[in-house]
Formats: C-alpha cells, sequence, structure tokens
C-alpha cells in the first residue's frame, strides 16, 4: 500500500498526457494514409477502381464536353468524394498503373462546410450515372 | 465439417443422446433461406480439447412448422432460439419476439425476397 | 406471509455504464431474486447488408466496423474464411504479421477491461494510469498500419503494408518498458486491499455451472476449463511462438482480473518472439475465383471466441453471413450469476465481465 501513496504523490509533478489541439502540432507519422490523386492523360478508362471501391466513393460519369484522351470513348469523366472516402487504398492496389495515374497522398481532406453542398451534389451525381444525360 | 441429418420430430432425443456437459459445446443455432417456403435450421456443436472438430445437425422446415426447444438440456441456447424468431418469423417452442426489433414489428430480415 | 418485492431498473442510461444494455431487477430487501434484460438498442442489420449489397471482396472493410475494439478479429476471421473456398495459399510472412496486429489488439482491450474494474471500486487513480499507458500500444499500431482504431489491415489474400526494421525496433523497446508497468499492475492488483479483498467471493461460477451455460473466453478459464480457441485451431501458428494457456480455480472477480493481467503477460512474449524470428517472404498473393459451398472458421478474440460461417455459390455476392459474437453467448450465464447477489455490486459484476453491446446486436 506505501507503494501506491508513492506513486500518488509523484503524479502530481508530471506533467499531463494531453495534447493541446489545435494550440499545439499533433505528429502525423510516417506514411499517412491521406486523400487519392488522379492524373487524367495517364488514365485508360478501364473502370477497374471503380469497380473495388468498397463504400462507391470513385464514379465516372457521362458528361457533353469530354477530354482529348484517345482512350475515352465513350465521354466519361471522373468524380471523387473525399467525405464517403475511407482511405484504404484498394483503388491504388487495383490500377494497371498505381504511380502515375491514381496514387494516395499525405494532405488531410479539408473540413466540409453548407456551400460544398456535400450530400445533394453527390445525390446528383449518382443518378446522373444511374440514368444518363437527359 | 460433418453434417448429419434429423427430421423436426427426433431431433430433441439425438441431442439428448448426444450431447455430454463435460466434452461437447455447444455453439449456436443458424438459419439458411433456400426460396420462398423453405429454410434450413442448423444446430452447431464442437469439442473440447480436439483441434478442428465441428459437427453440425440440420433439417429443412416450412413456414408454419414449430421448431421443438432444447432448452432443458442446454440451458443457453435460449438466446439464439430468440434471434430466430425475429430474423426469419418462424415459431419456436417457448420463445417470444422482441430481442433486437420491436415486439409487434412485422419484417422478417433474413427471410427470403425481403426487400428491407 | 410472502415478502414484498420492488422493481429496480439498471436502464440504459446510468452512470457507471460503458454499455447500452437494460436490466429489470425484481429485489427483495437489496438482494436480487428476478431478473429481465434487453440487449438490442444498436441493431443495424450487418447481416442483411453483406447478402444483399456489398460484393465478396468488400465485405472484411465492412464486417471491420461492428465493433471498436474487436475490430481486427471480425476482418481476420472472415477473410480466413474465404480464403479456405478459393484457390491459392497465404505466405508465412503475412500470417505473422497478422498474429502480431491480433497479439497487441489483445492487450489494449484487456487494459480497457481493468481500469474499469478498479474505477468501479472507486480506485479512480489507477483507471487514469492504466489509461496512460494505454496509448504506447496505440501510438505503436499506428506506426504498424496508419490509423489507431480502424486498421483495414487484412484483405483476401495478405496484409496491406510491411513492417519497416526502425518500426520493428520500436515496437520491442516500447513493449519491453510495457511489461515491467504489469507486473508493478499484478502486485497492485494482489495487496491493495481496494481491489482484492473487495472483490473476493464475489460473482462466482462454479466450474459445473460453467459447463452447462457453455462459457467461453477469460470466464471460462477463471472458473476452471481448460479451453482456449488457439489451442484448438490449426489455422495459425500459435505453436510456434510460444503460447501458453492461463487458468485460476475459484471464478470470481478476483480470478477473472488475474487471468487477463497473466494473458497480457504471455502476449507480450508472443510478440517479441514474432519480431524475433519473422520468415522472409511476399506479403500479398492473388487468389482467383469466386467462392463456392461452405466453412464454419473460429478465432479467439479478447473476449472469447468468434464464429464466422459463410456460404457462396460462384457469384459475386454471397448467400449468408452468419456472425456468432463472444458476448452473445456470455449473456445466459451472466443472467444466472446476478441471482443472489446484491444490488449494489452489480456493476462491478457487469464491469467484470467485459460486455460489447455492439458486437451483440449487430
Amino acid at each position: 500500500m506505501l507503494e501506491s501513496l508513492k506513486k500518488a504523490f509523484t503524479n502530481l509533478f508530471k506533467k499531463p498526457q494531453t495534447i493541446s489541439y489545435p494550440v499545439g502540432e499533433i505528429k502525423k507519422p510516417k506514411d499517412y494514409r491521406g486523400l487519392i490523386e488522379y492524373s487524367e492523360p495517364d488514365c485508360i478508362y478501364c473502370l477497374k477502381c471503380e469497380k473495388a471501391c468498397p463504400p462507391g466513393a470513385i464514379l465516372f460519369v457521362p458528361t457533353e464536353n469530354p477530354s482529348d484522351n484517345e482512350k475515352n470513348k465513350k465521354s466519361q469523366i471522373y468524380e471523387y468524394n473525399p467525405w464517403l472516402c475511407i482511405y484504404c487504398g484498394e483503388c491504388v492496389r487495383a490500377c494497371p498503373k498505381p504511380q502515375e495515374a491514381l496514387w494516395q497522398s499525405e494532405k488531410k481532406p479539408n473540413v466540409a462546410t453548407k456551400g460544398d453542398r456535400v450530400n445533394d451534389g453527390w445525390f446528383e451525381i449518382e443518378t446522373l450515372k444511374k440514368e444518363g444525360i437527359k | 465439417m460433418k453434417k448429419i441429418e434429423v427430421t423436426l420430430k427426433n431431433v430433441v432425443n439425438v441431442i439428448r443422446e448426444f450431447y455430454k456437459p463435460t466434452k461437447h459445446h455447444f455453439l449456436t443455432l443458424n438459419g439458411l433461406a433456400i426460396d420462398e417456403q423453405t429454410t434450413e435450421i442448423q444446430w452447431i456443436f464442437s469439442e473440447y480439447a480436439k483441434t478442428d472438430e465441428i459437427i453440425v445437425f440440420y433439417v429443412d422446415v416450412k413456414e408454419d412448422d414449430v421448431i421443438p426447444s432444447i432448452v432443458e438440456i442446454i440451458p443457453s441456447a435460449i438466446i439464439s432460439q430468440r434471434e430466430i424468431v425475429d430474423m426469419f418469423g418462424l415459431k419456436v417452442e417457448d420463445s417470444q419476439s422482441g430481442l433486437y426489433l420491436d415486439e409487434d414489428s412485422l419484417a422478417k430480415p433474413l427471410s427470403f425476397g425481403c426487400a428491407i | 406471509m410472502s415478502k414484498k418485492t420492488i422493481n429496480i431498473p439498471l436502464g440504459s442510461q446510468h452512470i457507471s455504464l460503458l454499455e447500452p444494455i437494460r436490466f429489470k431487477f425484481t429485489c427483495e430487501n437489496e438482494t436480487i431474486v428476478g431478473i429481465d434484460s434487453d440487449v438490442g438498442f444498436v441493431h443495424r442489420g450487418v447481416e442483411k447488408a453483406c447478402s444483399s449489397k456489398f460484393k465478396f471482396d468488400a465485405i472484411p472493410y465492412v464486417v471491420a466496423r461492428i465493433c471498436g475494439l474487436c475490430a481486427i478479429t471480425h476482418s481476420l476471421s472472415y477473410t480466413m474464411a474465404v480464403e479456405s473456398l478459393l484457390d491459392g495459399e497465404v505466405t508465412q510472412r503475412a500470417q505473422y504479421l497478422r498474429v502480431l496486429m491480433v497479439e497487441l489488439d489483445r492487450i489494449h482491450s484487456h487494459m480497457l477491461c481493468l481500469s474499469h474494474v478498479s474505477e468501479n471500486a472507486g480506485f479512480e487513480a489507477m483507471f487514469m494510469r492504466i489509461m496512460g499507458d494505454r496509448e504506447s500500444v496505440m501510438d505503436l499500431q499506428e506506426a504498424l498500419s496508419g490509423n489507431r482504431v480502424q486498421f483495414d489491415y487484412v484483405s483476401i489474400g495478405g496484409v496491406n503494408r510491411d513492417i519497416q526494421s526502425d518500426v520493428a525496433s520500436k515496437v520491442k523497446e516500447t513493449l519491453s518498458e510495457l511489461r515491467k508497468k504489469v507486473e508493478g499492475y499484478i502486485e497492485e492488483f494482489e495487496n491493495n486491499w481496494s481491489l482484492s479483498l473487495r472483490y473476493k467471493g464475489i460473482g462466482a461460477l462454479s466450474k459445473e455451472e460453467a459447463y452447462s451455460y457453455n462459457a467461453i473466453g477469460p470466464l471460462a478459464r477463471a472458473s476452471g476449463i481448460i479451453t482456449d480457441v488457439r489451442s484448438e485451431s490449426t489455422a495459425l501458428p500459435y505453436n510456434d511462438i510460444g503460447f501458453e494457456i492461463v487458468t485460476k480455480e475459484d471464478g470470481d472477480i478476483y480470478a477473472r482480473n488475474m487471468v487477463r493481467l497473466y494473458e497480457m503477460l504471455n502476449s507480450i512474449t508472443m510478440c517479441e518472439n514474432i519480431i524475433d524470428s519473422m520468415p522472409e517472404g511476399e506479403i500479398f498473393t492473388k487468389l482467383k475465383g469466386k467462392p463456392e459451398g461452405e466453412i464454419i472458421t473460429r478465432l479467439e478474440a479478447p473476449r472469447g471466441e468468434l464464429m464466422y460461417y459463410v456460404k457462396g455459390s460462384k457469384k459475386p455476392i454471397l448467400d449468408r453471413v452468419r456472425i456468432k459474437t463472444p458476448t452473445f453467448s456470455s449473456i445466459p450465464a451472466f443472467m444466472h450469476i446476478f441471482e443472489g447477489e446484491e444490488y449494489a455490486n452489480a456493476p462491478a459484476i457487469l464491469a467484470s465481465f467485459d460486455p460489447c453491446m455492439s458486437c451483440t446486436a449487430k
């Protein structure tokens, strides 16, 4: 029992374990799992990343002004939702050109505000994929 | 994994002869929807201190059959039986609904073709 | 002349409850004589979603989100079940890395239970100390997998990230400091009167009752039954890294605390042996085909035995996924223990069972 008393007494003089965020900095580890980034000229439009994503955060939807890439045969464009993504990296592992067309960076997503229209904007994109351009 | 088929009339006697409390371990009950009228019910056991030994008794039931209860032999089966009543909409002796869903709800999520 | 009974609820909102569960006790003068329970407060329908909406290679990520503490055991158990229905083999290096994460998870889950038990005895300083030491284990898991709580580390065919040499030396350094702290806790739990005299003889489960109620996990091992899934299945390499079963005889709250402390020491030894004898090779192999047939696998989660039943028929969406969680099968045992105890001991008995309600009501 004396051990507990001594330990409780020395605990009075230690500094607290909490990190005072956002005044103090948080140390990110190496290889932090961040946002997915895409480079359009290298993409071959095989759609393997869309089939591999578990929550469905990558969609290729039809558009009226397609890009100049010769592999874009069905006039599609890439859409990504950083607030639905779980940052697992399955899309990068499924891509045939992993570090040129699609890769995982170390940036954090920004906080969503009302002007971003997080829910309504994504529901419109999903309806566009199911029904096509009217 | 060994699978043994039983009928609804003799399943209580088969389990009473087979089960010894210090040798066998009862895991759970399981249901599997095959088509709109048939469901397969499984009783799963394993043995203490043996590697990779799992024994399964199974039977096919229709919508109106009453499944007999094994609570007198194995007291801890009561909670698995109440789950079958909620999730599949079947009738089991001495078990009432209301474990996961509300007591007067009409939903049977795991039966065949239920679009919830 | 019959005695008058009153009904007292230990409701779903209570100051010392960590989990959403509700009991209705029928008491005569502070002794409990009858009990009724309600467990389905967080039912989300995961089993239905796994057989209607998600494809079979996305399900490890869905099933990990059933529970926060035992996330890696759910995802690993499903992955082992599906890999035996496809053709191909997983390398030894991937199996050793998977066992390393599961044992680190067991250490920090037992620390959470022990700190909650000592808070219910009134010893809050111990609660703060154990929670502070638990942060170092979660920092190790963040360096290995990239995240503190939901690891997303296991996928069908292997693991996602490899271990580097500076992370391996950091693991060994942290674990050797943790071993001295755990030996300090064992001394406190044996000698301090708030934790040892207070808990002897309360909430006892005898050996015959444990056999008849099919108890599992630390609950069964504290009553004297020698059962552990790590020695009853050969899917993971536990025999090569020094696993030992820990049992005690009495079955009360004091015996369960001791079983958890000695299991933590054994897990620390196993993690150090894994880092010393890690085999070389690849960490991922691609498995082809779609799952066909049915299989049952079992795994030892920190709270007991976890079972998965998977049935597929050569399509991308599976026919049936059945999950049996350890707290689900312990509920009949604890409804039996509460009879005959005093009402004031009820929160302490509930905390020593280590319930996880989000696993029970999936």
